[in-house]
């Protein structure tokens, strides 16, 4: 099979931004292909990650975010989730049609509605929405299982929102960049109880743009490509209530992305970790079916500092998404993260240990309705 | 080049107003039909590829979760592919890229649209930017009128001879449609009903309009390997372009069209052709308006630019033509939008492995399929032969 790897990654930084989604867009594109050293012209064809109307205001976003994203006339597509345009952007150049693709992921957040309102045109109109259901609704039920079932306590879960803010004070391109404390988390409004405020993910705004390389072509435009080594994606039921909460499909994609990379203890092998965690809990029971520590036991990894920036198994040292939230775009920033990890271009969120291979996930639906896993290495 | 890739089945639902099934349950109706196509179950299935119109079409967002069940994609990996209009020829795209990399075997690409739920226009509509472009927007027939004007004056295209041959096409489409059971508009209609109808936008009339449709259809992908284990007649995916130009309408040139142009011109380089109207047994091409069916002649080099309406006129694109255009009565009969372009791909597929029943164009074994999307912005072209 053919290689494929990450040469380049651009992005944007956090804070809401004061250009037109266009030159937006643009300008992170135009940075990832002149770090590549790469004309518009010479890459092979170019996949956007952008969702519809609701994130953007405009319906069939590609057609906006065309011209910025450089696709003038070229060969491309849109994929609905920035991981998905991801992976479609490696099955391009496995099937060695392309040698290049840039992927890149935009969204807006601050021109439009809150999360909350977003995310309940997921349910379908006649059982779920008008019940109130919501991606944060869904989220305070799961909380309360996953707290019930393994004692799981509020602070263990408060202490996840503390350790990725924290980390993003060492991200300059993180949107949420201020110092918490548990008890600032702890006494944070109840959005939905358990949830409390700073346990939920804000709405920002961000581009990230990759690019993608086959194994020849790589090689020559850098001497630290990122290779894709696993991936796994997998979809469960559209009713929540058909489901268990506590026990999706993330084991179902995480599976599929270890046996792909021939990881058999992914405790031992990877190295560090850019997981999607909207909601602060999500941390340590995604990390749970990730297979990074034990079923029931998120609480003690996160008491036992395993996964702090210096720990043995560093967890969305960027901050992840509870400190950034372009929501479609946040698949590809965690694939990024990981990308500049194993490259050793994180700068001050730089993990100390060297990282060798890295695991991005990403998420979206009620509760974690599909889970994506791409594993990365050096 | 990569590897080969081949369409072992294809299922369409009945296309029209469908309050008989909620949208879930429209959408198996294909899967359903595709899967029995190709005589494979769901366990066989390694990917689901799902696309649709935007969410405001039918009110739900991220329609891949609402139909997990439905399009079969519980426990597996999904593709949430999407390009406005031309979404039905990218999910294809998606599911030949899907197996050509060789991470699966087989995989199943659904394309749906319930519109009788929604209001089409007024989704169109909001394709459009809020600040410059969406206050003078008027739907789909505003624009595609305006690029069939541009391309009249460009050409000097008499008026009459315009008209004379955009109600051709209407009436060998409708014609069409009465051979195709899952079509949604099934009627004859004459030159002088055509020319005669209620005005839409000013030149075009109603029956010169696509309807607005419930409907699914799905594409089912797989290997070379796994293809010759259970396929005795697949269609084999020969060349595929897709290609956008800018989003303000008024940045490009509508009557020469280069996206059409370039994407058509892409999928010929792969499939070897150098002359379409020859070496083409059969186009489905997107025709949601018929005077823009005669833009694409031109565009995919059917004929010269400007010429479209004298060949239209001596009967090329009719089913016993040199080219047969759309004998399935194309987009202008059904079009549930975002399985529209997959339909034209199915359509291909039916011709090259003999299976279209009525509307078979006798010994087609090279089928173009095409699909349009966004402000006239995006076209999609895929080829398939019947050999490998």
């Amino acid at each position: 099979m053919r290689r494929v790897a990450i040469t380049h990654v651009a992005q944007s930084n956090g804070g809401e931004s004061r250009e037109s989604l266009m030159d937006f867009t643009y300008q992170v594109n135009k940075e990832v292909l002149g770090k590549a050293g790469l004309k518009r012209e010479e890459v092979g064809c170019i996949i956007a990650g952008s969702a519809d109307i609701f994130h953007s205001g405009l319906s069939c976003a590609n057609a906006f975010d065309w011209d910025g994203i450089g696709a003038f006339l070229k060969e491309g597509s849109r994929a609905e989730e920035s991981a998905f345009s991801f992976i479609y952007g490696c099955m391009r150049i496995l099937s060695g049609h392309y040698d290049t693709v840039l992927v890149t992921a935009l969204v807006k957040g601050s021109e439009n509605p809150d999360n909350d309102p977003i995310t309940s045109f997921y349910g379908d109109p006649f059982y779920l929405r008008p019940v109130g259901i919501n991606e944060s609704v869904v989220a305070a039920m799961q909380m309360r299982q996953y707290m019930d079932l393994y004692g799981v306590t509020e602070e263990q879960c408060a202490k996840v929102a503390v350790k990725n803010l924290g980390n993003a004070l060492f991200n300059p391109y993180a949107h949420i960049r201020k110092r918490v404390s548990l008890k600032d988390v702890m006494d944070s409004e109840r959005v939905y109880d358990p949830l409390k405020a700073l346990e939920c993910a804000p709405k920002s705004d961000g581009v990230v743009a990759v690019l993608i390389a086959s194994e020849d072509r790589a090689k020559k435009l850098t001497d630290k490509p990122v290779w894709l080594s696993g991936y796994g994606c997998s979809m469960d039921h559209f009713i929540p209530g058909d489901r268990d909460l506590l026990d999706g499909q993330l084991k179902t994609a995480a599976r599929q992305a270890y046996k792909m990379a021939g990881i058999r203890d992914p405790r031992k092998k990877i190295d560090v970790a850019e997981v999607c965690e909207p909601y602060a809990f999500q941390e340590l029971l995604w990390c749970e079916q990730l297979g990074l520590c034990a079923e029931g036991e998120g609480g003690y990894l996160i008491d036992s500092g395993v996964t702090a920036m210096d720990g043995a198994l560093p967890v969305n040292p960027s901050g992840g998404v509870l400190a950034m939230n372009p929501y479609p775009a946040r698949g590809l920033y965690r694939i990024a993260e990981a990308a500049l990890q194993i490259k050793g271009q994180a700068g001050e969120h730089q993990v100390g240990k060297k990282v060798k291979t890295a695991l991005a996930h990403s998420t979206h639906g009620f509760g974690g309705q599909c889970h994506s896993v791409v594993i990365l290495s050096a | 080049m990569g590897k080969a890739v081949a369409i072992i089945g294809t299922g369409q639902t009945k296309h029209g107003r469908r309050s008989d099934v909620c949208y879930p349950d429209l959408v198996r109706e294909a899967v359903s039909a595709a899967l029995e196509d190709a005589g494979i179950t769901l366990k066989d299935v390694d990917g689901v590829v799902l696309g649709t119109m935007p969410s405001m079409m039918e009110g739900v967002s991220s329609t891949h979760f609402y139909f997990a069940e439905a399009m079969g994609a519980f426990r597996k990996p999904v593709m949430k592919v999407e390009t406005c209009g031309s979404t039905g020829q990218s999910i294809g795209h998606c599911g030949f890229y899907w197996v050509a990399s060789g991470m699966a075997d087989v995989v199943l690409v659904v394309g749906s649209e319930k519109m009788s739920e929604g209001d089409g226009q007024a989704t169109m509509t909001t394709v459009f930017d809020p600040f410059f472009q969406r206050t003078f927007a008027a739907g789909a027939p505003g624009v595609f009128t305006m690029q069939s004007m541009e391309w009249m004056y460009r050409f000097k295209i008499p008026e009459e001879k315009g008209r004379e041959a955009a109600a051709m096409i209407s009436v060998s489409n409708h014609d069409n449609a009465m051979d195709n059971p899952y079509a949604h508009i099934r009627m004859r209609v004459t030159m002088d009903e055509v020319k005669n109808a209620r005005i839409i936008t000013y030149p075009v009339r109603l029956f010169d309009v696509c309807p607005a449709s419930d409907g699914a259809c799905a594409v089912i992908f797989a290997s070379k390997e796994k293809t010759k284990k259970i396929c005795k007649k697949p269609a084999w995916i020969k060349g595929l372009g897709f290609r956008g130009e800018e989003f303000f309408y008024g940045e490009s040139d509508k009557a020469i069209w280069m996206s059409a142009t370039e994407a058509a011109r892409e999928a010929y380089r792969q499939a070897g052709i150098r002359n379409p109207l020859k070496e083409l047994d059969v186009a489905e091409v997107y025709n949601p308006f018929t005077y823009q069916e005669m833009i694409f002649y031109e565009c995919f080099g059917f004929c010269p630019r400007g010429e479209a309406p004298d060949y239209v006129l001596k009967g090329t694109f009719k089913k016993n033509g040199q080219l047969p255009c759309c004998p399935s009565g194309g987009t202008l009969c059904t079009n549930p939008i975002g399985a529209t372009g997959l339909i034209r791909l199915a359509e291909a597929v039916l011709q090259v492995t003999g299976k279209a029943g009525a509307r078979q164009v006798e010994g087609a074994k090279l089928a173009l399929s095409h699909a349009m999307g966004g402000v006239d912005q995006f076209n999609a072209v895929t080829i398939v032969g019947s050999k490998l």
